[in-house]
Protein backbone atom coordinates (compact mmCIF):
# COMPACT_ATOMS: atom_id res chain seq x y z
CA UNK A 1 0.00 0.00 0.00
CA UNK A 2 1.35 3.38 -0.96
CA UNK A 3 0.99 6.44 1.22
CA UNK A 4 1.97 10.07 0.77
CA UNK A 5 3.36 11.64 3.92
CA UNK A 6 3.23 15.43 3.73
CA UNK A 7 4.84 18.19 5.74
CA UNK A 8 3.61 21.77 5.80
CA UNK A 9 5.05 25.16 6.75
CA UNK A 10 8.30 26.79 5.65
CA UNK A 11 12.00 26.37 6.38
CA UNK A 12 12.23 30.05 7.28
CA UNK A 13 9.55 29.78 9.95
CA UNK A 14 11.28 26.68 11.33
CA UNK A 15 14.60 28.48 11.53
CA UNK A 16 13.03 31.46 13.28
CA UNK A 17 11.13 29.38 15.80
CA UNK A 18 13.74 26.74 16.56
CA UNK A 19 17.19 28.23 15.82
CA UNK A 20 20.22 27.24 13.82
CA UNK A 21 21.26 24.16 15.77
CA UNK A 22 17.85 22.64 15.39
CA UNK A 23 18.05 23.36 11.67
CA UNK A 24 21.32 21.43 11.40
CA UNK A 25 19.84 18.55 13.39
CA UNK A 26 16.75 18.63 11.22
CA UNK A 27 18.81 18.28 8.06
CA UNK A 28 20.61 15.31 9.57
CA UNK A 29 17.34 13.82 10.72
CA UNK A 30 15.79 14.06 7.25
CA UNK A 31 18.91 12.59 5.69
CA UNK A 32 18.82 9.66 8.11
CA UNK A 33 15.10 9.13 7.60
CA UNK A 34 15.44 8.96 3.80
CA UNK A 35 18.33 6.58 4.23
CA UNK A 36 16.38 4.31 6.58
CA UNK A 37 13.36 4.23 4.28
CA UNK A 38 15.61 3.41 1.34
CA UNK A 39 17.26 0.59 3.28
CA UNK A 40 13.94 -0.87 4.40
CA UNK A 41 12.80 -1.04 0.77
CA UNK A 42 9.84 1.24 1.46
CA UNK A 43 10.82 4.52 -0.20
CA UNK A 44 9.14 5.23 -3.54
CA UNK A 45 10.09 8.90 -3.74
CA UNK A 46 10.70 11.93 -1.59
CA UNK A 47 10.89 15.56 -2.64
CA UNK A 48 11.17 18.94 -1.00
CA UNK A 49 9.39 21.87 -2.60
CA UNK A 50 10.67 25.41 -3.18
CA UNK A 51 9.38 27.93 -0.65
CA UNK A 52 5.68 28.66 -0.86
CA UNK A 53 6.42 32.37 -1.45
CA UNK A 54 7.73 31.38 -4.90
CA UNK A 55 4.52 29.60 -5.81
CA UNK A 56 2.24 30.63 -8.64
CA UNK A 57 -1.44 30.02 -8.55
CA UNK A 58 -3.34 29.52 -11.77
CA UNK A 59 -7.00 30.45 -11.55
CA UNK A 60 -9.94 30.59 -13.88
CA UNK A 61 -11.03 34.24 -14.08
CA UNK A 62 -13.40 35.94 -16.50
CA UNK A 63 -13.44 32.94 -18.79
CA UNK A 64 -9.66 32.38 -19.04
CA UNK A 65 -6.89 30.91 -16.89
CA UNK A 66 -4.65 33.50 -15.21
CA UNK A 67 -1.36 32.88 -13.33
CA UNK A 68 -0.70 35.05 -10.30
CA UNK A 69 2.28 35.29 -7.93
CA UNK A 70 2.39 34.08 -4.41
CA UNK A 71 0.80 31.59 -2.11
CA UNK A 72 -2.73 32.20 -1.10
CA UNK A 73 -2.77 29.78 1.76
CA UNK A 74 -1.09 30.74 5.02
CA UNK A 75 2.59 29.71 5.14
CA UNK A 76 1.87 27.03 7.74
CA UNK A 77 -0.64 25.45 5.35
CA UNK A 78 1.79 25.38 2.47
CA UNK A 79 3.18 22.02 1.38
CA UNK A 80 6.96 21.92 1.87
CA UNK A 81 7.78 18.32 1.13
CA UNK A 82 6.55 14.78 0.85
CA UNK A 83 7.52 11.14 0.94
CA UNK A 84 5.76 8.41 -0.97
CA UNK A 85 6.28 5.09 0.79
CA UNK A 86 5.15 1.61 -0.16
CA UNK A 87 4.42 -0.14 3.13
CA UNK A 88 2.71 -3.22 4.47
CA UNK A 89 -0.04 -1.38 6.36
CA UNK A 90 -1.49 1.99 7.28
CA UNK A 91 -0.03 1.41 10.75
CA UNK A 92 3.48 1.40 9.32
CA UNK A 93 2.83 4.66 7.40
CA UNK A 94 1.63 6.26 10.62
CA UNK A 95 4.71 4.95 12.44
CA UNK A 96 6.95 6.69 9.88
CA UNK A 97 4.92 9.90 10.15
CA UNK A 98 5.11 9.72 13.96
CA UNK A 99 8.87 9.57 13.78
CA UNK A 100 8.83 12.83 11.80
CA UNK A 101 6.28 14.45 14.11
CA UNK A 102 8.33 13.49 17.17
CA UNK A 103 11.12 15.53 15.65
CA UNK A 104 9.46 18.47 13.89
CA UNK A 105 6.54 18.76 16.37
CA UNK A 106 4.17 20.00 13.66
CA UNK A 107 1.27 18.04 12.13
CA UNK A 108 1.99 15.64 9.29
CA UNK A 109 -0.66 14.42 6.87
CA UNK A 110 -0.81 10.77 5.81
CA UNK A 111 -2.85 9.99 2.68
CA UNK A 112 -3.26 6.71 0.86
CA UNK A 113 -2.29 6.73 -2.81
CA UNK A 114 -5.09 5.36 -4.95
CA UNK A 115 -3.41 2.36 -6.50
CA UNK A 116 -5.39 -0.44 -4.88
CA UNK A 117 -7.03 -2.98 -7.17
CA UNK A 118 -10.78 -2.46 -7.57
CA UNK A 119 -12.83 -5.14 -5.84
CA UNK A 120 -15.69 -5.55 -8.27
CA UNK B 1 21.23 -27.33 -31.34
CA UNK B 2 17.85 -25.83 -32.17
CA UNK B 3 17.07 -22.25 -32.98
CA UNK B 4 14.00 -20.84 -31.31
CA UNK B 5 12.33 -17.46 -31.48
CA UNK B 6 13.13 -15.22 -28.51
CA UNK B 7 9.88 -15.39 -26.50
CA UNK B 8 10.20 -19.18 -26.45
CA UNK B 9 13.66 -18.89 -24.89
CA UNK B 10 12.38 -16.49 -22.24
CA UNK B 11 9.54 -18.85 -21.33
CA UNK B 12 11.94 -21.75 -21.09
CA UNK B 13 14.36 -19.77 -18.93
CA UNK B 14 11.67 -18.71 -16.52
CA UNK B 15 10.37 -22.26 -16.27
CA UNK B 16 13.86 -23.55 -15.52
CA UNK B 17 14.90 -20.72 -13.19
CA UNK B 18 13.40 -22.13 -9.96
CA UNK B 19 14.61 -25.67 -10.77
CA UNK B 20 18.17 -24.46 -11.29
CA UNK B 21 18.07 -22.32 -8.16
CA UNK B 22 16.56 -25.19 -6.18
CA UNK B 23 19.35 -27.50 -7.30
CA UNK B 24 22.00 -25.01 -6.24
CA UNK B 25 20.25 -24.34 -2.95
CA UNK B 26 20.11 -28.04 -2.09
CA UNK B 27 23.88 -28.07 -2.25
CA UNK B 28 24.80 -24.66 -0.81
CA UNK B 29 21.86 -23.28 1.18
CA UNK B 30 22.91 -19.66 0.58
CA UNK B 31 20.05 -17.93 -1.11
CA UNK B 32 21.77 -14.65 -1.93
CA UNK B 33 24.88 -16.18 -3.53
CA UNK B 34 22.89 -18.90 -5.36
CA UNK B 35 20.28 -16.46 -6.60
CA UNK B 36 22.87 -14.03 -7.96
CA UNK B 37 24.61 -16.91 -9.72
CA UNK B 38 21.34 -18.12 -11.28
CA UNK B 39 20.46 -14.59 -12.44
CA UNK B 40 23.84 -14.35 -14.14
CA UNK B 41 23.39 -17.75 -15.76
CA UNK B 42 19.93 -16.73 -17.03
CA UNK B 43 21.37 -13.57 -18.51
CA UNK B 44 24.21 -15.49 -20.17
CA UNK B 45 21.69 -18.00 -21.55
CA UNK B 46 19.37 -15.38 -23.00
CA UNK B 47 22.31 -13.80 -24.82
CA UNK B 48 23.95 -17.02 -26.03
CA UNK B 49 20.91 -19.15 -26.83
CA UNK B 50 19.35 -16.46 -28.98
CA UNK B 51 22.50 -16.47 -31.13
CA UNK B 52 23.65 -20.09 -30.99
CA UNK B 53 20.43 -21.92 -30.29
CA UNK B 54 19.15 -23.75 -27.23
CA UNK B 55 21.51 -26.49 -25.97
CA UNK B 56 20.37 -30.12 -25.87
CA UNK B 57 19.95 -30.08 -22.11
CA UNK B 58 19.20 -26.46 -21.17
CA UNK B 59 18.72 -27.26 -17.50
CA UNK B 60 22.17 -28.83 -17.17
CA UNK B 61 23.67 -25.93 -19.08
CA UNK B 62 22.16 -23.46 -16.62
CA UNK B 63 23.13 -25.51 -13.55
CA UNK B 64 26.70 -25.80 -14.81
CA UNK B 65 27.05 -22.11 -15.66
CA UNK B 66 25.39 -20.99 -12.42
CA UNK B 67 27.50 -23.24 -10.22
CA UNK B 68 30.60 -22.13 -12.12
CA UNK B 69 29.69 -18.51 -11.26
CA UNK B 70 29.13 -19.48 -7.68
CA UNK B 71 32.57 -21.06 -7.53
CA UNK B 72 34.17 -18.04 -9.24
CA UNK B 73 32.51 -15.83 -6.68
CA UNK B 74 33.84 -17.89 -3.83
CA UNK B 75 37.30 -18.15 -5.31
CA UNK B 76 37.60 -14.41 -5.42
CA UNK B 77 36.06 -14.20 -1.98
CA UNK B 78 38.26 -16.56 -0.03
CA UNK B 79 40.57 -19.49 -0.48
CA UNK B 80 39.12 -21.50 2.37
CA UNK B 81 36.14 -22.28 0.21
CA UNK B 82 38.32 -24.00 -2.34
CA UNK B 83 37.69 -27.44 -0.89
CA UNK B 84 34.02 -27.14 -1.74
CA UNK B 85 34.58 -26.17 -5.35
CA UNK B 86 35.02 -29.54 -6.98
CA UNK B 87 32.10 -30.96 -5.10
CA UNK B 88 29.99 -27.97 -6.08
CA UNK B 89 30.36 -28.61 -9.77
CA UNK B 90 30.42 -32.40 -9.72
CA UNK B 91 27.46 -33.05 -7.48
CA UNK B 92 25.07 -31.04 -9.59
CA UNK B 93 24.60 -33.58 -12.34
CA UNK B 94 21.01 -34.35 -13.31
CA UNK B 95 19.04 -35.98 -10.56
CA UNK B 96 15.61 -37.50 -10.42
CA UNK B 97 12.47 -35.52 -11.15
CA UNK B 98 11.26 -35.96 -7.56
CA UNK B 99 14.33 -34.20 -6.22
CA UNK B 100 13.73 -31.32 -8.66
CA UNK B 101 10.13 -31.03 -7.58
CA UNK B 102 11.04 -30.98 -3.91
CA UNK B 103 13.76 -28.39 -4.46
CA UNK B 104 11.44 -26.02 -6.31
CA UNK B 105 8.83 -26.46 -3.58
CA UNK B 106 11.39 -25.94 -0.82
CA UNK B 107 12.42 -22.75 -2.58
CA UNK B 108 8.83 -21.55 -2.78
CA UNK B 109 8.26 -22.26 0.90
CA UNK B 110 11.45 -20.36 1.69
CA UNK B 111 10.44 -17.31 -0.37
CA UNK B 112 7.05 -17.27 1.35
CA UNK B 113 8.37 -17.84 4.84
CA UNK B 114 6.08 -16.32 7.48
CA UNK B 115 9.02 -14.46 9.05
CA UNK B 116 9.25 -12.27 5.91
CA UNK B 117 6.98 -9.26 5.40
CA UNK B 118 4.32 -9.79 2.76
CA UNK B 119 5.84 -7.28 0.27
CA UNK B 120 9.17 -9.11 0.67
CA UNK B 121 7.54 -12.49 0.06
CA UNK B 122 6.02 -11.24 -3.18
CA UNK B 123 9.22 -9.61 -4.46
CA UNK B 124 11.37 -12.60 -3.60
CA UNK B 125 8.93 -15.12 -5.07
CA UNK B 126 8.66 -13.23 -8.34
CA UNK B 127 12.42 -13.00 -8.65
CA UNK B 128 13.59 -16.38 -7.35
CA UNK B 129 10.69 -18.53 -8.59
CA UNK B 130 9.25 -16.38 -11.35
CA UNK B 131 12.68 -15.59 -12.79
CA UNK B 132 11.73 -11.92 -13.24
CA UNK B 133 14.50 -9.35 -13.07
CA UNK B 134 14.47 -6.81 -10.27
CA UNK B 135 13.52 -4.15 -12.84
CA UNK B 136 10.54 -6.22 -13.99
CA UNK B 137 9.32 -6.74 -10.43
CA UNK B 138 9.71 -3.01 -9.75
CA UNK B 139 7.78 -2.16 -12.91
CA UNK B 140 4.97 -4.48 -11.92
CA UNK B 141 4.56 -2.89 -8.49
CA UNK B 142 5.11 0.65 -9.80
CA UNK B 143 8.02 1.39 -7.48
CA UNK B 144 11.67 2.25 -8.25
CA UNK B 145 14.06 -0.62 -8.98
CA UNK B 146 16.21 0.32 -5.97
CA UNK B 147 13.19 -0.19 -3.69
CA UNK B 148 12.65 -3.77 -4.89
CA UNK B 149 16.40 -4.50 -4.87
CA UNK B 150 16.52 -3.40 -1.25
CA UNK B 151 13.42 -5.39 -0.36
CA UNK B 152 14.92 -8.55 -1.89
CA UNK B 153 18.26 -8.10 -0.18
CA UNK B 154 16.57 -7.52 3.17
CA UNK B 155 14.47 -10.64 2.69
CA UNK B 156 17.61 -12.67 2.01
CA UNK B 157 19.29 -11.12 5.05
CA UNK B 158 16.31 -12.08 7.17
CA UNK B 159 16.36 -15.64 5.84
CA UNK B 160 20.02 -15.84 6.80
CA UNK B 161 19.68 -14.28 10.23
CA UNK B 162 16.59 -16.23 11.30
CA UNK B 163 18.09 -19.50 10.07
CA UNK B 164 15.23 -20.37 7.70
CA UNK B 165 16.04 -23.83 6.35
CA UNK B 166 15.94 -24.80 2.71
CA UNK B 167 13.63 -27.74 3.15
CA UNK B 168 10.03 -28.81 2.87
CA UNK B 169 8.26 -27.81 6.09
CA UNK B 170 7.60 -30.78 8.39
CA UNK B 171 4.12 -32.29 8.26
CA UNK B 172 2.53 -30.54 11.27
CA UNK B 173 3.40 -27.10 9.79
CA UNK B 174 2.85 -28.03 6.16
CA UNK B 175 -0.75 -26.86 5.76
CA UNK B 176 -0.17 -23.54 7.56
CA UNK B 177 2.92 -22.87 5.48
CA UNK B 178 1.07 -23.80 2.28
CA UNK B 179 -1.62 -21.30 3.21
CA UNK B 180 1.01 -18.53 3.30
CA UNK B 181 2.34 -19.59 -0.12
CA UNK B 182 -1.16 -19.65 -1.62
CA UNK B 183 -1.94 -16.26 -0.12
CA UNK B 184 1.24 -14.76 -1.60
CA UNK B 185 0.33 -16.03 -5.07
CA UNK B 186 -3.22 -14.79 -4.59
CA UNK B 187 -1.87 -11.32 -3.73
CA UNK B 188 0.34 -11.28 -6.83
CA UNK B 189 -2.75 -12.09 -8.89
CA UNK B 190 -4.83 -9.48 -7.12
CA UNK B 191 -2.15 -6.84 -7.59
CA UNK B 192 -2.23 -7.58 -11.29
CA UNK B 193 -5.98 -7.68 -11.48
CA UNK B 194 -6.41 -3.96 -11.74
CA UNK B 195 -6.70 -2.11 -14.98
CA UNK B 196 -6.17 1.57 -14.51
CA UNK B 197 -5.37 3.11 -17.86
CA UNK B 198 -1.68 3.54 -18.55
CA UNK B 199 -0.49 0.81 -16.23
CA UNK B 200 -2.77 -1.89 -17.59
CA UNK B 201 -0.18 -3.66 -19.74
CA UNK B 202 2.34 -4.32 -17.01
CA UNK B 203 -0.17 -5.21 -14.38
CA UNK B 204 -1.70 -7.74 -16.76
CA UNK B 205 1.74 -9.34 -16.88
CA UNK B 206 1.61 -9.75 -13.12
CA UNK B 207 -1.70 -11.60 -13.43
CA UNK B 208 -0.24 -13.92 -16.05
CA UNK B 209 2.76 -14.49 -13.81
CA UNK B 210 0.53 -15.38 -10.85
CA UNK B 211 -1.34 -17.91 -13.01
CA UNK B 212 1.94 -19.38 -14.22
CA UNK B 213 3.18 -19.77 -10.63
CA UNK B 214 -0.13 -21.25 -9.45
CA UNK B 215 0.03 -23.68 -12.36
CA UNK B 216 3.53 -24.67 -11.30
CA UNK B 217 2.46 -25.12 -7.67
CA UNK B 218 -0.50 -27.26 -8.71
CA UNK B 219 1.80 -29.45 -10.82
CA UNK B 220 4.16 -29.82 -7.87
CA UNK B 221 1.39 -30.59 -5.37
CA UNK B 222 -1.41 -32.22 -7.39
CA UNK B 223 -2.99 -33.73 -4.26
CA UNK B 224 -3.47 -30.33 -2.60
CA UNK B 225 -7.04 -29.29 -3.31
CA UNK B 226 -6.45 -25.67 -2.39
CA UNK B 227 -3.54 -25.34 -4.84
CA UNK B 228 -5.89 -26.58 -7.56
CA UNK B 229 -8.63 -24.33 -6.19
CA UNK B 230 -6.43 -21.23 -6.33
CA UNK B 231 -5.41 -21.95 -9.91
CA UNK B 232 -9.04 -22.50 -10.89
CA UNK B 233 -10.08 -19.29 -9.12
CA UNK B 234 -7.43 -17.30 -10.98
CA UNK B 235 -8.36 -18.80 -14.36
CA UNK B 236 -12.10 -18.27 -13.83
CA UNK B 237 -11.65 -14.69 -12.59
CA UNK B 238 -9.08 -13.66 -15.17
CA UNK B 239 -11.31 -15.10 -17.92
CA UNK B 240 -13.54 -12.02 -17.52
CA UNK B 241 -10.70 -9.51 -17.78
CA UNK B 242 -11.42 -8.17 -21.26
CA UNK B 243 -15.02 -7.42 -20.29
CA UNK B 244 -14.29 -5.93 -16.90
CA UNK B 245 -13.25 -2.48 -18.05
CA UNK B 246 -13.90 -0.19 -20.97
CA UNK B 247 -11.11 1.35 -23.08
CA UNK B 248 -10.82 4.32 -20.71
CA UNK B 249 -10.36 2.04 -17.70
CA UNK B 250 -13.91 2.40 -16.35
CA UNK B 251 -15.28 -0.56 -14.42
CA UNK B 252 -18.09 -2.61 -15.94
CA UNK B 253 -20.06 -4.51 -13.25
CA UNK B 254 -20.55 -8.25 -13.75
CA UNK B 255 -24.21 -8.03 -14.79
CA UNK B 256 -23.43 -5.47 -17.50
CA UNK B 257 -20.38 -7.21 -18.98
CA UNK B 258 -20.34 -8.34 -22.61
CA UNK B 259 -20.03 -12.06 -22.05
CA UNK B 260 -18.82 -12.78 -25.58
CA UNK B 261 -15.56 -11.10 -24.48
CA UNK B 262 -14.99 -13.71 -21.78
CA UNK B 263 -12.16 -16.16 -22.41
CA UNK B 264 -13.99 -19.46 -22.95
CA UNK B 265 -10.82 -21.58 -23.11
CA UNK B 266 -9.80 -20.32 -19.69
CA UNK B 267 -13.28 -20.91 -18.30
CA UNK B 268 -13.26 -24.48 -19.63
CA UNK B 269 -9.86 -25.12 -18.10
CA UNK B 270 -10.91 -23.69 -14.73
CA UNK B 271 -14.17 -25.66 -14.67
CA UNK B 272 -12.42 -28.91 -15.66
CA UNK B 273 -9.81 -28.40 -12.96
CA UNK B 274 -12.51 -27.75 -10.40
CA UNK B 275 -14.54 -30.78 -11.48
CA UNK B 276 -11.49 -33.01 -11.05
CA UNK B 277 -10.78 -31.53 -7.63
CA UNK B 278 -14.11 -31.08 -5.87
CA UNK B 279 -15.21 -34.08 -3.88
CA UNK B 280 -11.83 -35.80 -4.02
CA UNK B 281 -10.09 -33.68 -1.38
CA UNK B 282 -11.13 -31.71 1.71
CA UNK B 283 -13.00 -28.59 0.60
CA UNK B 284 -11.30 -25.23 1.13
CA UNK B 285 -11.98 -21.52 0.60
CA UNK B 286 -10.16 -21.22 -2.75
CA UNK B 287 -12.07 -24.16 -4.20
CA UNK B 288 -15.35 -22.64 -3.02
CA UNK B 289 -14.56 -19.20 -4.40
CA UNK B 290 -13.58 -20.86 -7.67
CA UNK B 291 -16.87 -22.77 -7.68
CA UNK B 292 -18.76 -19.48 -7.24
CA UNK B 293 -16.76 -17.87 -10.06
CA UNK B 294 -17.59 -20.90 -12.22
CA UNK B 295 -21.35 -20.46 -11.67
CA UNK B 296 -21.06 -16.84 -12.86
CA UNK B 297 -18.86 -17.80 -15.79
CA UNK B 298 -21.18 -20.58 -16.96
CA UNK B 299 -24.30 -18.37 -17.05
CA UNK B 300 -25.15 -17.40 -20.62
CA UNK B 301 -26.51 -14.05 -19.37
CA UNK B 302 -26.69 -12.15 -16.08
CA UNK B 303 -30.39 -13.01 -15.68
CA UNK B 304 -29.66 -16.73 -16.12
CA UNK B 305 -27.19 -16.76 -13.20
CA UNK B 306 -27.96 -19.59 -10.79
CA UNK B 307 -28.14 -17.42 -7.66
CA UNK B 308 -29.59 -20.15 -5.38
CA UNK B 309 -26.49 -22.23 -6.12
CA UNK B 310 -24.21 -19.25 -5.47
CA UNK B 311 -26.00 -18.63 -2.18
CA UNK B 312 -25.58 -22.29 -1.18
CA UNK B 313 -21.85 -22.08 -1.98
CA UNK B 314 -21.46 -18.90 0.10
CA UNK B 315 -23.18 -20.66 3.00
CA UNK B 316 -20.60 -23.45 2.81
CA UNK B 317 -17.80 -20.90 2.45
CA UNK B 318 -19.00 -19.09 5.54
CA UNK B 319 -18.85 -22.33 7.52
CA UNK B 320 -15.40 -23.29 6.19
CA UNK B 321 -13.84 -19.85 6.39
CA UNK B 322 -16.04 -17.34 8.20
CA UNK B 323 -15.32 -13.62 7.92
CA UNK B 324 -17.04 -10.31 7.26
CA UNK B 325 -16.12 -10.26 3.55
CA UNK B 326 -17.77 -13.64 3.05
CA UNK B 327 -20.89 -12.44 4.89
CA UNK B 328 -20.90 -9.35 2.69
CA UNK B 329 -20.81 -11.42 -0.48
CA UNK B 330 -23.44 -13.77 0.89
CA UNK B 331 -25.68 -10.73 1.45
CA UNK B 332 -25.55 -10.02 -2.30
CA UNK B 333 -26.61 -13.60 -3.03
CA UNK B 334 -29.34 -13.43 -0.37
CA UNK B 335 -30.65 -10.24 -2.02
CA UNK B 336 -30.79 -11.98 -5.41
CA UNK B 337 -32.59 -15.03 -4.04
CA UNK B 338 -34.80 -13.60 -1.27
CA UNK B 339 -35.01 -9.93 -2.26
CA UNK B 340 -33.00 -6.78 -1.43
CA UNK B 341 -34.60 -6.30 2.02
CA UNK B 342 -33.31 -9.71 3.18
CA UNK B 343 -29.85 -8.79 1.85
CA UNK B 344 -29.92 -5.43 3.64
CA UNK B 345 -30.90 -7.11 6.90
CA UNK B 346 -27.86 -9.37 6.68
CA UNK B 347 -25.64 -6.36 5.87
CA UNK B 348 -26.93 -4.73 9.04
CA UNK B 349 -25.22 -7.43 11.08
CA UNK B 350 -21.88 -6.14 9.77
CA UNK B 351 -22.40 -2.53 10.91
CA UNK B 352 -20.87 -3.22 14.30
CA UNK B 353 -17.99 -5.28 12.89
CA UNK B 354 -14.78 -3.27 13.35
CA UNK B 355 -13.11 -5.15 10.51
CA UNK B 356 -15.62 -3.60 8.09
CA UNK B 357 -15.59 -0.09 9.53
CA UNK B 358 -12.84 1.22 7.30
CA UNK B 359 -13.58 -0.54 4.04
CA UNK B 360 -15.68 0.86 1.26
CA UNK B 361 -17.14 -2.52 0.31
CA UNK B 362 -19.90 -2.57 2.90
CA UNK B 363 -21.22 0.82 1.76
CA UNK B 364 -20.81 -0.05 -1.93
CA UNK B 365 -22.90 -3.21 -1.51
CA UNK B 366 -25.43 -1.37 0.64
CA UNK B 367 -25.79 1.27 -2.05
CA UNK B 368 -26.42 -1.44 -4.62
CA UNK B 369 -29.04 -3.20 -2.48
CA UNK B 370 -30.77 0.08 -1.53
CA UNK B 371 -30.95 0.89 -5.23
CA UNK B 372 -32.58 -2.50 -5.90
CA UNK B 373 -34.96 -1.89 -2.98
CA UNK B 374 -36.13 1.35 -4.60
CA UNK B 375 -34.49 3.80 -2.20
CA UNK B 376 -32.44 6.05 -4.49
CA UNK B 377 -31.67 8.78 -1.93
CA UNK B 378 -30.27 6.36 0.64
CA UNK B 379 -28.45 4.43 -2.12
CA UNK B 380 -26.80 7.65 -3.28
CA UNK B 381 -25.52 8.37 0.22
CA UNK B 382 -24.04 4.88 0.53
CA UNK B 383 -22.33 5.12 -2.87
CA UNK B 384 -20.86 8.48 -1.88
CA UNK B 385 -19.57 7.16 1.43
CA UNK B 386 -18.03 4.18 -0.38
CA UNK B 387 -16.42 6.50 -2.96
CA UNK B 388 -14.76 8.44 -0.16
CA UNK B 389 -13.36 5.25 1.39
CA UNK B 390 -11.99 3.34 -1.59
CA UNK B 391 -8.28 3.41 -2.47
CA UNK B 392 -8.92 2.45 -6.09
CA UNK B 393 -9.29 5.30 -8.54
CA UNK B 394 -11.39 3.44 -11.17
CA UNK B 395 -13.62 2.20 -8.38
CA UNK B 396 -14.03 5.69 -6.95
CA UNK B 397 -15.09 6.96 -10.37
CA UNK B 398 -17.49 4.06 -10.76
CA UNK B 399 -19.09 4.74 -7.36
CA UNK B 400 -19.35 8.49 -8.00
CA UNK B 401 -21.07 7.78 -11.31
CA UNK B 402 -23.46 5.33 -9.62
CA UNK B 403 -24.31 8.07 -7.11
CA UNK B 404 -24.65 10.72 -9.81
CA UNK B 405 -27.03 8.52 -11.80
CA UNK B 406 -29.45 8.59 -8.87
CA UNK B 407 -29.66 12.38 -8.55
Amino acid sequence: MKYMIMTFGSAEAGLEAMGKEWMVEMIQFMHKLDDDLRKSGELVSAEGLADGSQAKTVRFENGISVATDGPFAEAKESLVGYWIVDVESEGRAIEIASRIVDFVKVPIEVRQVMDAPPEF
Amino acid sequence: MRTEPKPRIEDLLRELAPQVLGTLMRRHEQLDACEDAVQEALLAASLQWAKKGVPENPRSWLVTVASRRLVDEWRSESARRRREETAAVLDLSDRGKTADHDDTLALLFMCCHPSLSVPSQLALTLRAIGGLTTAEVAHAFLVPEATIAQRISRAKERIRSTGVRFDLPPEPERSDRLRVVLHALYLVFNEGYTTTSGTAVHRTDLTAEAIRLARMLHALMPAEGEAAGLLALMLLTDARRAARTTDDGSIVPLDEQRRELWNTAQIEEGVALLTRTLGTVPIGPYQLQAAIAAVHDEAASATETDWPQILALYEVLERVSPGPVVTLNRAVAVARVHGPRAGLALLGTLDTDDRMAHTHRLEAVRGHLLELAGEPAAARESYRRAARMTASLPEQRYLMLRAARLT
